[in-house]
């Protein structure tokens, strides 16, 4: 049996980030490596229904609130453990985005996007506003870590998290990469490229549709849950239209439509902008400077790069 | 501090008004670069997501203006504040509004902001305690400019008094279109704003006679001889009159200052965060707070300005009297929260 090389090198990555720890000597980077595996969670969803699909969603982050949102207060109002709310979080946003999947999808290109778009806004109302609820802009503090304190893992130190957050991200871009091998994969690639021809072989396009769509959803939900016990606080600011638009570049960036660019995309969204901090008041315009230009001269993401590059190199070889 | 001089080190990263920044930022700070004392904190929203976790770290947090109650109320041990919570002074300014005889009180406000939203509510209490009431709640977003609206449905309700609370140029707006509808009711205000400000939207005939009703902060004709010495050696070093929010910030060095002294390390953050909570007022600080038990800062590591009652008179702000500020009563009630 022999290993392919794309199977090599997601081995050689998984291997990479399992050892990066050991190399980390300044703990801030292991901080930001832990937010960045939380963002491939949440852009290997937005992945699912941007890339793969072809409906961009302007609601991701709004999701990524309400996955926060639910673990923290199922925890604090009826003091369930950790570990389910964690896993219910994903369901309860899976939930919302049946509401909001619904009446979006009859809806098609740049209008899905407005439609999401108004949606984020509302999630993020409702959570400002919310006070009795969410406590508003104050936010819910003192969220618990998963874990005993006398347990086997010390769940504060970050190491630890970083661990746990590497294998859930590892797994949903395991299943992301599944779902995308699988029929109803081939479906979402047939509707991102000829919607009207799949409706004409007799395949129902909007289920598979909010299929993608509420999956994306689960997705963010998982990693507003993960986020939520990391930082210990959540507040509305972060779940807002801004952050989606994050996860649309994180998607673009690293490579709309495959498995490896929100991996690649996720980095680059939550390294870059630190890396700018040297810049003061001009770091958004590098960032934004940045992102453009690599928009427009990598329409195919650091993926479609390194793919051409390859490909080039194999030509020269032969 | 002993035989030993020490320079001062300043590193500073923006927050961006955003608690995943702000956690980024204090990381890096902590981390990277070895800082163990944290100056700063302006954002509520920011300043909460720091607290969640500064308890666990090595270093000492000293938040300025970030007004959010909760940031205090935790039991942090390692953080204090300069600014006490918005409620602390909406009380104060309640007791006045209700000693000036008024009962039917009309609010337009930016509510959906916790901070003015706590005002509002602390000022509600002492409203009603006196036998007043607010009879409306209107909101209005930073970005609005025409509150006719909101201004007209409050004509109707014919108000003993109006109280605004929310961002300055938004509160202008209000202040000049409250003339402009005939509404011939006192105002009272809770915006910090400065002359200058007020005067890009509203002449000075439109502003007579506006209350302001807020923390003395660093105002010429309440500040101390120090205060004034600031504020004059600051405008001829930056040629601009300090922020409200800086002298937070100045008053928080002298307060690590004297703490380092006092616990005569610079390396144990427990000793010091400690010699914070046991501190006299210092004598270099330029506002007037008002010492708990005879300390700057309380058990909750919270500390207390005087408020004041601020009339516009003839183009400009003056300082008419101190409101009713009850700061050890305040401080009690704060320790009942978690």
């Amino acid at each position: 049996m022999t290993l392919k090389p794309t199977h090599a090198l997601w081995l050689a990555a998984l291997v990479s980030f399992a050892l990066l720890p050991q190399f980390i000597a300044v703990k801030y980077y292991l901080h930001l490596s832990i937010l960045a595996l939380i963002w491939v969670i949440a852009a290997q969803g937005q992945n699912l229904i941007q890339g793969y699909t072809g409906y961009v969603s302007i609601v991701q982050a709004g999701f990524i609130g309400i996955g926060a949102y639910s673990t923290a207060l199922m925890g604090l109002h009826y003091d369930l453990p950790v570990w389910l709310t964690i896993l219910l979080a994903p369901v309860v946003t899976a939930v919302f985005a049946l509401g909001i999947g619904y009446p979006s999808l009859r809806v098609k290109g740049h209008y899905f996007a407005i439609v999401t778009l108004a949606f984020n806004l509302v999630i993020f109302i409702v959570l400002m506003n919310w006070h009795t609820l969410t406590q508003g802009e104050a936010g819910i503090t003192g969220i618990p870590k998963p874990g005993s304190p006398d347990g086997w893992f010390n769940w504060r130190d970050r190491e630890t998290y970083y661990y746990f957050v590497l294998i859930v991200a590892a797994l949903m871009t395991g299943l992301a990469a599944l779902i995308t091998r699988s029929r109803i994969g081939q479906v979402l690639i047939a509707i991102r490229q000829n919607e009207d021809l799949v409706g004409a072989i007799g395949i129902s396009a909007w289920k598979y549709k909010l299929f993608a769509f509420v999956t994306s959803a689960m997705f963010a939900g998982l990693a507003g849950a993960i986020y939520a016990h990391y930082q210990s606080f959540i507040n509305p600011e972060i779940f807002g239209v801004a952050q989606s638009l994050d996860a649309i570049l994180a998607v673009i960036i690293g490579g709309s439509g495959t498995i490896a660019g929100p991996v690649i995309g996720a980095f680059f969204v939550v390294f870059l902008p630190e890396y700018l901090r040297f810049a003061d008041s001009f770091r958004l315009i590098i960032y934004g400077l940045v992102l453009v230009l690599a928009t427009i001269f990598m329409p195919r993401g650091i993926v479609g790069v390194a793919t051409s590059f390859s490909d080039w190199f194999m030509r020269r070889r032969r | 501090m002993g035989d030993d001089t020490y320079m001062l080190n300043v590193i500073a990263y923006d927050d961006e008004a955003n608690p995943t920044g702000a956690s980024n930022a204090v990381r890096k700070l902590i981390d990277r670069d070895g800082v163990k004392f944290i100056l700063g904190f302006c954002c509520s929203g920011a300043t909460g997501a720091v607290a969640s976790f500064i308890g666990n770290e090595d270093a000492v947090m000293l938040v300025g203006n970030a007004a959010e109650r909760s940031i205090t109320t935790r039991g942090i041990s390692n953080l204090t504040r300069t600014r006490p919570p918005a409620d602390y002074t909406g009380a104060a300014a309640g007791t006045f509004v209700a000693d000036k005889g008024h009962k039917r009180v009309a609010v337009l406000g930016a509510l959906d902001v916790g901070f003015y939203a706590s005002y509002v509510d602390a000022f509600e209490k002492e409203l009603n305690a006196a036998g007043g009431e607010i009879i409306t709640r209107e909101a209005f977003g930073l970005k609005d400019r025409d509150m006719t609206p909101q201004l007209t449905k409050i004509r109707e309700q014919n108000p003993d008094a109006i109280l605004v609370v929310g961002y300055v140029e938004p509160a202008a707006f209000i202040y000049r279109q409250a003339v402009e509808l005939g509404i011939d009711v006192p105002r009272y205000g809770f915006t910090s704003g400065s002359e200058e400000q007020f005067l890009r939207v509203a002449s000075s005939e439109q502003m007579e006679g506006v209350w302001d009703l807020r923390p003395t902060e660093l105002t010429l004709l309440s500040a101390t001889e120090t205060g004034i010495a600031y504020h004059a050696n600051y405008s001829a070093r930056f040629g601009i009159a300090p922020s409200p929010s800086s002298p937070y910030a100045y008053d928080q060095t002298y307060a690590l200052k004297h703490a380092i002294e006092a616990a005569g390390t610079v390396e144990d953050t427990a000793a010091v965060a400690a010699a914070l909570r046991e501190l006299p007022v210092p004598p270099e600080v330029v506002m007037q707070y008002l010492p708990v038990d005879g300390k700057m800062f309380d058990v909750n590591g919270q500390a207390y300005t005087s408020n004041g009652a601020f009339q516009w008179q003839d183009g400009n702000w003056v300082f008419v009297q101190d409101l009713p500020s009850d700061a050890a009563a305040y401080s009690a009630f704060l320790s009942t929260l978690d």
